[in-house]
């Protein structure tokens, strides 16, 4: 794992975030504060991970509307971890779902949504792991 | 002015931005979060607040749905992670439309429109009344009408010439809210109108025959305030 240092104006430390993720948004959203950027990383892949479940649940049940809300809640968490892509993924799905009324309608949609929930969950553990490593660095 | 809010938002994470938001902006007070619209549609019945941030997909009611049953017009933000809401959001003459996630700055111009949206609402002049909820409509008073607001506990009691309001609210909060040109405080549990104060005596103001306490901590602002020749 590489961190790479970097001083801004005030001669502050500034983290990068990883490559793969809206970096400029990221830095605009937590400032300097990445106490609190490691917070909703935690607590979003959390919250990704059981909704994940019941989206699960719901997809198995055939309860498309459920399962288009738990998506709907499922799609801002990628944001608040610079995921904007896949967050625009989950945007497609979401609308997929308003319009199947079977589960068979959305299966390949679903799959898909369920491989990259565990690629997003991957990533933002790699950029908790970074964001601590900084935090107990240099905080 | 400090705007008193809530927030209505079902993910823990967006509510959490949003308070810190409001913190660190100083002009936004939260005074609850509600995860559904229906706990929020409670309050509301018996609360009054400037400022909704509203997300539209809960569990339960949707946002608008909340809009449909208030009684009266707080100012609305949206916060939803859908752009579709455009056109309702326009209907329900909502004051700006946060995208989620969304940063400070953006945030902060939100509150900006509030700000110009009340500047226009009050005529671009100091307002010169207020609505107060009780027996469970919307009544408006006039500044001049009012003599002093006094604290109970949870409640706060306006008096005019002819009739008492309680109504549910603190001083604290009012405080805040009323016309500093026409009002101030002047002991915890006192808002007077000073346009009404008919004499003071050491640290006891009367007005119409009511006799009010004036703090120490007030006690220069009163002084400072009135026309002493």
């Amino acid at each position: 794992m590489q961190i790479v240092i970097m001083y801004n104006e005030d001669q502050k430390i500034v983290f990068l975030f990883s490559p793969e993720l809206d970096n400029a948004f990221l830095q605009e959203l937590y400032g300097d504060d990445l106490l609190q950027a490691e917070m909703v990383f935690e607590s979003s892949v959390q919250q990704l991970r059981n909704e994940q479940q019941l989206a699960e649940t719901r997809f198995h049940n055939g309860d498309m509307q459920g399962l288009k809300k738990v998506i709907h809640k499922m799609k801002p968490l990628l944001g608040y971890m610079g995921m904007n892509e896949i967050m625009e993924e989950f945007a497609v799905f979401e609308q997929t779902c308003a319009q199947s009324e079977t589960a068979a309608e959305a299966e390949a949609g679903f799959y898909h949504i369920k491989i990259i929930t565990l690629e997003a969950v991957k990533k933002a553990e790699k950029e908790i792991k970074r964001l601590k490593q900084h935090n107990i660095q240099y905080l | 002015m400090k705007y008193q809010s809530i927030i209505v938002e079902d993910l823990q994470v967006a509510a959490e931005f949003l308070k810190r938001f409001c913190e660190k902006s100083g002009v936004v007070d939260v005074a609850h979060h509600f995860l559904n619209a229906e706990d929020a549609m409670l309050f509301l019945k018996d609360n009054v607040v400037d400022l909704i941030f509203l997300d539209v997909e809960m569990p339960g009611a949707t946002g608008f749905e909340l809009l449909d049953q208030l009684v009266y017009t707080p100012q609305v933000i949206l916060t939803t992670s859908k752009t579709e809401y455009a056109y309702n959001a326009f209907q329900y003459n909502v004051t700006d439309y946060l995208k989620k996630p969304f940063t400070y700055q953006r945030f902060l111009e939100a509150v900006q429109k509030v700000s110009k949206k009340t500047e226009q609402l009050n005529g671009g002049s100091e307002q010169d009344h207020m609505f107060i909820k009780t027996d469970g409509k919307l009544i408006r008073l006039h500044n001049d009408d009012i003599l002093f607001i006094e604290s109970m506990g949870d409640y706060v009691k306006f008096i005019t010439p002819v009739k008492k309001y309680i109504t549910h609210n603190t001083i604290k909060n009012l405080e805040t809210k009323v016309n500093p040109q026409v009002f101030m405080k002047v002991h915890r549990s006192y808002i007077v109108n000073f346009t009404k104060i008919n004499d003071i005596q050491e640290n006891v103001l009367f007005i119409n025959g009511n006799m009010i306490p004036i703090s120490k901590t007030h006690k220069s602002g009163v002084m400072q305030k009135i026309n002493i020749l």
